[in-house]
């Protein structure tokens, strides 16, 4: 569990906790994000994955442990210091209001307010610059959308999943954390979503992303942890695993010596 | 990601679609055309069938009967919009009216005086409501349907021993006519449409009414949002309160009964949907109008009110079902 060559980790995670009154979805985990890499998250249904990013994310309040940014210990106790850190999360499902406008969407919580006495008086959105931000952005990442003032339910779920992943590429300013950025998408759009995933790295953002797709683990991930029953089962550079390892891994087939 | 381009371009591609203005008003016509239509046709059918109703007289009067209730339905639209439900603005309209009664008549405050108590009042009322709901979590319908008895109860004991008339004239000028408070109805309706469609708040509400929990972890202040809806909400139903209490030149606590339900009637008849994140005021000020419509209509031909409540309430139903079967995926 040492940080590998040497290098600080641009996110620490000891010992994360999560108690359901009696019942341990999360127990004492730790998690180390190096600077630029792509870590997948791993393990069965209820292995605590979508737990353990909630909890880090403040979208859940953890019950016990600590998380340090660049050696410094922060305070992530609401999505809101998750976002302020410079943390991006797309979460399953939880990505986009389907009422919303692809643009609405893009900005919810973070609106452009005008910057004229009407923007100050009334907080009047400044849809223009959002279009043109948006409209560059999508460029740059090659996501051929043009109606985005259409609600994001009439889109495609790849082309929601691309609109999603946008965003962390917008705001994230160090860390995107994708929970299941594949779920629900066919082969084809799951390919599109993942190169985009890989195209988060470009823009200078460390990745955890949670996966069921030993595949992806495989093609575009650098690290992989293994979640088991709510603990951390292992960790290990993905050049060092194979599919079969890993799923023994999952299912505690196999016990980890390593770790 | 060429694939990604194909697929996009090829299924939803308007080229002239740059976010211009323009398609961006084509996009609001074609959502609010079809209660536009029926609003036009319904009018025809009572056009065609009763002559008095063909007057420009029927036409204002329609209009100066809607405007009361619209003040109102603007901020039910609101509330709604963002996923909540205010069953109590009746009854703010009640206590509002009282207010506003023994300020001028009792106390014989300045009518500017008695008007932004009587708005303060709504305001806290309605706030009032918002923060018990979403600080004690009880669902909406049970915390208005709360105030809905309670406002009604502290009304009743503030009028209780007290005439509340003869109020003067500059006040009465508020509500009486038909021009007044049609102008009145159409600057709530653009200033709270302006609120919801261009403000970083109102757009808020569709946020939270469509997906509270995406909004929250988007740093939405979910809660302090909802209690300025519902402010907004006690506001509006003061602004109708008082304008009602001008016309009729008194105040009562009896006023105000069923007022929520009509308003709720006219924002689902216009298309605001009952389950939050979609509609508007524009669409609330034509539902407004096909529910006078066809009160007016219907008492031309000699109908009686109980069957015009039977056809409010059918209507009421198969807006509901229409707002139900058209929503994708649900």
């Amino acid at each position: 569990m040492a940080s590998q060559d040497g290098k600080k980790p641009i996110l620490r995670a000891r010992g994360v906790s999560k108690h359901y009154g009696g019942v341990v979805a999360l127990e004492t985990v730790d998690l180390d994000l190096h600077e630029g890499e792509v870590l997948a998250v791993v393990g069965d249904n209820g292995a605590g994955k979508s737990t353990l990013i909630k909890a880090l994310t403040g979208a859940i309040p953890k019950t016990s442990g600590t998380i340090e940014m660049d050696g410094h210990e922060v305070q992530i106790n609401s999505p809101t210091d998750a976002k302020a850190a410079g943390i991006e999360t797309v979460y399953q499902d939880l990505a986009l209001v389907n009422e919303l406008s692809i643009t609405k969407n893009m900005f919810l919580g973070r609106e452009l307010i005008r910057n004229d006495i009407l923007g100050r008086l009334f907080g009047t959105l400044d849809f223009p610059k959002m279009d043109a931000e948006i409209r560059a952005l999508f460029q740059k990442l090659d996501i051929r959308i043009a109606d985005i003032y259409r609600e994001a339910e009439a889109f495609s779920g790849g082309q929601r999943q691309a609109v999603a992943l946008a965003k962390t590429v917008m705001f994230g300013k160090r860390i995107a954390i994708l929970d299941e950025p594949t779920a629900a998408l066919g082969v084809r759009e799951s390919k599109m979503a993942m190169d985009l995933v890989r195209s988060l790295k470009d823009h200078g953002l460390s990745v955890i992303m949670i996966t069921h797709n030993m595949q992806h683990v495989m093609n575009y991930c650098d690290r992989v942890m293994v979640l088991r029953l709510g603990r951390l089962a292992a960790v290990r550079d993905v050049k060092d695993v194979d599919g079969d390892t890993l799923v023994g891994l999952i299912t505690g087939a196999s016990e980890d010596k390593a770790a | 990601m060429t694939d990604m381009t194909q697929n996009s371009s090829t299924q939803f591609s308007t080229p002239s679609a740059d976010g211009s203005s323009f398609a961006v008003l084509k996009h609001q016509f074609l959502q609010i055309w079809q209660v536009l239509a029926a609003l036009v046709l319904i009018y025809l059918v009572f056009f065609t069938l009763s002559e008095p109703f063909r007057s420009l007289d029927t036409l204002l009067s329609i209009f100066g009967q809607a405007s009361i209730l619209a003040i109102l339905a603007c901020g039910t639209t609101v509330v709604l919009i963002s996923g909540g439900l205010d069953l109590s603005v009746g009854s703010i309209f009640a206590v509002v009216g009282v207010i506003v009664g023994i300020a001028l008549a009792e106390y014989q405050l300045p009518v500017v005086v008695a008007v932004l108590i009587g708005l303060l009042a709504g305001a806290a009322m309605g706030a009032l409501n918002g923060t018990i709901q979403v600080f004690t979590k009880v669902p909406a319908f049970i915390v208005t349907l709360g105030g809905l008895t309670a406002y009604k109860g502290i009304a009743e004991i503030l009028a209780s021993g007290r005439d509340l008339s003869r109020f003067p004239d500059s006040f009465q000028m508020l509500g009486s006519g038909y021009l007044v408070p049609m102008l009145i109805m159409f600057g709530v309706a653009l200033v709270t449409g302006l609120f919801l469609t261009k403000t970083q708040l109102g757009n808020h509400a569709f946020a939270i009414g469509g997906n509270e929990e995406v909004a929250r972890l988007s740093g939405v202040n979910v809660r302090k949002s909802r209690i300025y809806y519902y402010m907004l909400g006690g506001v509006l139903a003061a602004t109708a309160a008082i304008l009602e209490v001008s016309k009729l030149n008194f105040a009562m606590p009896a006023r105000g009964q069923s007022y929520e339900l009509f308003a709720i009637a006219a924002v689902v008849i216009g298309g605001t949907s009952l389950f939050g994140g979609r509609g508007g005021v524009g669409k609330t000020l034509i539902g407004m109008l096909i529910m006078q419509t066809i009160i007016v209509g219907l008492s031309y031909l000699g109908v009686g009110t109980s069957v015009q409540r039977i056809a409010i309430g059918i209507i009421i139903i198969v807006a509901v079902y229409w707002d139900v079967w058209r929503r994708p995926s649900r």
